[in-house]
């Protein structure tokens, strides 16, 4: 059944090539049933029994090993959400390849959050780079594929150190089946010298996909030329790869190397968390406003990670799917928007709340998310996240990371100002206000917004993958 | 004990060999059809013939399976090895004839088909040569073959490649003989297994060492011995290209890894075989370096070739055990994964033009998808990105180097790999980037259609070779 959940996506996602061209539009619907059937099927397999088909016996062991607890159960349901959500509200040529691609990723991106083996866990890592890609060479909305191909480069650079990383442990330690909760267990066998090396090719890849300041550069060209559905995906699903992989894989397997390597991602996670604030103040173009607070934002969850503290674990686990949430939610929002508009430019849009009223509610919610307003997703995280770091003792890292998140409340008003309010500008082209099916797509993600934040226990609670830091959090609780 | 130089016709171990014998009948009898049948039924027929006679020597091969065996005195030996290579070999041969439908000149089909049985049964000689004399004798019947099937397209590069892989190849041959010379002036034997005893610090021997390794490395074209390799790619015909491309190095490498693990597996005798490895490394970087600024699709898989074949040498580094069942896989994943590339060109190519340039690929996934979506997936294998045979067996390469303790080789095939991706995906872009006016162009209709078998068998091995990978178990030792 788990693995059903990756494969047939993919699956459908190239029989859809055999779809009748003629049917562009109802190719869209059949993506968004294929998705929501596999919201619906994870959301009732909370608690499906892990499966596993062998593939390499020497010279180590890897099995096909997927399991749905923990972190990834609720993973996989943000991404199937964001995948429906996102292709229900998409408008785009030849729809059919479009929804194809999305299936695809899709795919292997369940592929890679269901992975129990660290081989097949690289395996999805790579594969997922594959669509994206061809998203941006077929859709990217200039002529040349700069765009695509800094994508490619930096996360294919990040994807060949996690392979290397993972051949190297599965040559010391015998097997990669390491990451079921069953099989948790210490990183003693790994000697100090390999063990650094290992953990650098893992915490390259993870920091490269996350990204953390200063292998970022792929990212804004990236989101800004993915169409909006795609952006939303990557942005609010895949990114969160990186973020994963450092819970799942380094957190219980190399808990030494990653106290060793506490400064540095310290320093990284806040360069990245100011940096990102500072950018997405005077960035024009609204969706690279989002792709540089995703930065800042995803600056403070690396901290969090690794503080090591509960707490602020906890509020890591919160905040990456209250990200996932609102940054699907803002890409979606901002597409609809560049759909009437056709510019992102925030000094070319003004005004568009008068006539648009359902578009700049949706826009409200989301934003007001993404700047962390009490009693929305976004809230729960950081509050959980300062609090922890407040406890490590470490104050400085409480007192920095703070000021960024004062500046998102900056950067997403001017953003929602910028487009919403104001004079309405003259050359703009009319549209109408967003239709009720507009409103569909975005709701669900809006629901999960306000559920996350007024009660994150579910999260919390959840069977963790990593016992050796995570039991943690349920004690404290 | 030394060897009879004669051996009695009786005592001949005829049945070690049966697969060569077959693969070497088999071209008599496309001759005979090419000389008797009526014209129009000549072609078929002798493609028809040359395939079932590869097929048939690839069952009588598969047949000695399981049965090690040494023949002619210790100059053949039948064993798991052999019979991979064996088989990789056939594999090759029989998706190079499915493009050879028009292989030259009309009058020229059934010969050229003839060469290249004949060149295989020597790549077959080469994959259980055990002496030097059978080393020589195998590499001699491949590559006399070669010379004339490279200069068969007619065209005025053709020539020129013929030339040019003639004197080249030559000069190799050269180097390797006068290295085999003193090999046995240092050892008194021509038998690899005898070389393992050698008095490793005679001069002597060393420099036979090195001049043998040397002419292996321009046979299987290995940086910086590569430089023939593109020229002569891009002037023999498509098929010629593509059995070259896996058949010749299948053998030399059948060749340099016995020579690796027979003669030169002790721990002290490593030290001679350290410049391959070094070979390796700069075969990775180079092959990929240059391959990036070819527009040409048969240069460029010259170049990668290089390089691949840099992968397969680097997991035998160590000389360990694994490391050479993980290179035999490497390079049958390589072999589906680069014919069946090859397979897409032969179907981009009309009667008078090949279709390998790279503007040929230009919108190729609007107009045909499905060929699109398998040259896709066989670029994607030649990257090492999943889900393919290529990415198991980078992943079995890199367990390989870093197990026998090369772990910088490890770090250069990651570097490789990492510049290999952007030649490989350049023609994925190509094809589903946007192109102005890519979408008006007609589709080409393939003078065969043949190769589409191939590209179906390609791309289904390269698939299962990667979710279920196999090597041969019983691959050492390789000498009795």
């Amino acid at each position: 059944m788990i693995w059903t959940l990756a494969l047939a996506p993919m699956l459908l996602g190239l029989l859809l090539y055999a779809w009748p061209r003629s049917a562009d539009a109802a190719a869209k619907w059949f993506g968004v049933a294929v998705a929501g059937c596999a919201f619906v099927v994870t959301l009732l397999s909370a608690n499906a029994p892990d499966e596993s088909v062998r593939w390499l016996q020497r010279p180590f062991t890897a099995n096909f090993h997927a399991g749905l607890g923990g972190l990834s159960y609720w993973l996989v349901l943000l991404l199937t959400l964001a995948t429906a959500c996102a292709l229900a509200s998409t408008r785009i040529s030849r729809q059919r390849d479009f929804v194809a691609q999305m299936l695809v990723l899709m795919g292997a991106m369940t592929g890679l959050f269901v992975a129990r083996d660290l081989l097949v866990f690289a395996l999805f890592w790579d594969l997922m780079l594959i669509p994206v890609f061809l998203i941006l060479v077929a859709w990217t909305p200039s002529k040349s594929s700069a765009s695509a191909w800094r994508y490619l480069i930096y996360n294919l650079t990040g994807g060949l150190a996690l392979l290397l990383a993972t051949a190297a442990y599965g040559m010391l330690e015998g097997s990669t089946d390491v990451l079921g909760a069953t099989l948790g267990r210490g990183a003693t066998a790994i000697g100090p010298a390999w063990g650094e090396w290992i953990f650098a090719g893992f915490a390259f890849a993870f920091l490269v996909k996350t990204p953390v300041w200063p292998f970022h550069t792929w990212m804004p060209s990236a989101y800004a030329d993915l169409p909006p559905a795609a952006a939303a995906v990557v942005s609010a699903v895949q990114s969160k790869g990186g973020l994963y992989g450092f819970l799942v894989v380094t957190a219980p397997l190399m808990p030494e190397q990653m106290r060793a390597a506490l400064p540095l991602m310290f320093v990284l996670g806040l360069v990245g968390l100011v940096y990102g604030a500072v950018v997405a103040l005077v960035q024009d173009d609204a969706k690279r406003v989002v792709a540089y607070s995703s930065l800042s934002h995803l600056g403070l969850i690396l901290i969090a990670i690794f503080s090591g503290n509960p707490l602020a674990l906890s509020g890591a686990v919160v905040y990456v799917l209250a990200h996932g949430l609102f940054s699907a939610g803002l890409f979606i929002v901002l597409g609809q928007v560049e759909q009437r508009e056709e510019t992102r430019s925030i000094a070319r849009l003004g005004g568009l709340g008068a006539r648009n009223p359902r578009l700049a509610g949706s826009l409200t919610i989301v934003a007001l998310a993404a700047l962390g307003l009490p009693g929305l997703c976004g809230f729960a995280g950081e509050i959980l996240i300062l609090t922890g770091l407040y406890q490590t003792g470490a104050v400085w890292v409480a007192g920095i990371a703070l000021v960024p998140i004062i500046v998102a409340a900056a950067y997403m008003l001017r953003l929602f100002q910028g487009i919403m309010q104001g004079p309405e500008v003259e050359d703009l082209p009319e549209r109408a206000d967003a239709s009720f099916l507009e409103l569909l797509a975005i709701a669900p993600l809006v629901l999960a917004i306000v559920l996350l934040g007024v009660n994150p226990g579910p999260v919390l609670a959840a069977r963790s993958l990593a016992p050796a830091q995570l039991s943690a959090v349920e004690v404290q609780r | 004990m030394t060897p009879p130089l004669v051996i009695p016709w009786g005592s001949a171990d005829w049945t070690a060999i049966a697969p060569i014998i077959v693969i070497a009948l088999a071209p008599l009898l496309v001759l005979l059809a090419d000389l008797t049948l009526p014209r129009a039924a000549r072609r078929p027929a002798a493609l028809s013939l040359a395939l079932l006679g590869t097929a048939a020597a690839g069952l009588v091969a598969l047949a000695g399976w399981g049965k090690p065996y040494v023949a002619f005195g210790g100059g053949f030996v039948l064993g798991g090895f052999t019979i991979a290579f064996e088989e990789i070999v056939i594999v090759a041969t029989l998706f190079s004839l499915l493009m050879a439908y028009r292989l030259g000149r009309e009058d020229q089909t059934a010969g050229g088909l003839a060469l290249m049985l004949w060149s295989a049964a020597g790549a077959m000689l080469m994959a259980g040569a055990a002496n030097l004399m059978t080393i020589f004798l195998g590499l001699e019947l491949l590559s006399l073959g070669l010379y004339c099937l490279c200069g068969l397209a007619g065209r005025a590069g053709a020539r020129e490649a013929a030339l040019k892989y003639l004197i080249l190849s030559s000069t190799a041959s050269a180097f390797m003989l006068y290295g085999m010379a003193l090999l046995f002036g240092a050892t008194g034997s021509i038998q690899l297994s005898a070389l393992a005893g050698a008095n490793l610090s005679a001069p002597l021997f060393a420099v036979g060492v090195g001049m043998f390794l040397i002419g292996f490395a321009f046979k299987l074209s290995l940086a910086p011995f590569h430089v023939w390799t593109p020229d002569v790619y891009e002037g023999a015909p498509l098929p010629v290209t593509a059995f070259m491309s896996v058949a010749t190095k299948a053998g030399a490498l059948a060749v340099v890894a016995r020579f690796a693990y027979a003669a030169l597996s002790t721990p002290q005798s490593h030290v001679l075989l350290q410049p391959l490895w070094i070979l390796a490394a700069l075969s990775m970087l180079v092959g990929n370096l240059a391959a990036l600024a070819q527009t040409d699709m048969k240069r460029l898989l010259a170049y990668s070739g290089v390089a691949q074949l840099g992968y397969i040498v680097a997991g035998m580094a160590g000389t360990t055990a694994f490391g050479l069942r993980y290179a035999i896989f490497y390079l049958a994943a390589y072999t589906f994964m680069n014919l069946g590339a090859f397979a897409v060109v032969a179907l981009l190519s009309h009667d008078r033009e090949e279709g390998s340039r790279l503007s040929a690929f230009e919108g190729l996934g609007y107009r045909q998808p499905v060929l699109a979506g398998a040259m896709t997936f066989f670029l994607l294998a030649l990257a090492g990105l999943p889900p393919t045979a290529g990415f198991t067996g980078k992943v079995l390469i890199l367990a390989a180097t870093v197990g026998a303790g090369y772990a910088w080789l490890a770090g250069v095939l990651i570097v490789g790999t990492a510049i290999s991706a952007y030649v490989y995906i350049k023609i994925v872009r190509a094809m589903y980037g946007r192109t102005t006016g890519a979408e008006i162009k007609r589709p080409v209709v393939p003078s065969s259609p043949l190769p589409w078998i191939g590209v179906g068998l390609c791309a289904l091995a390269t698939l299962v070779l990667g979710l279920y990978p196999i090597a041969p178990s019983d691959v050492l030792p390789l000498v009795k």
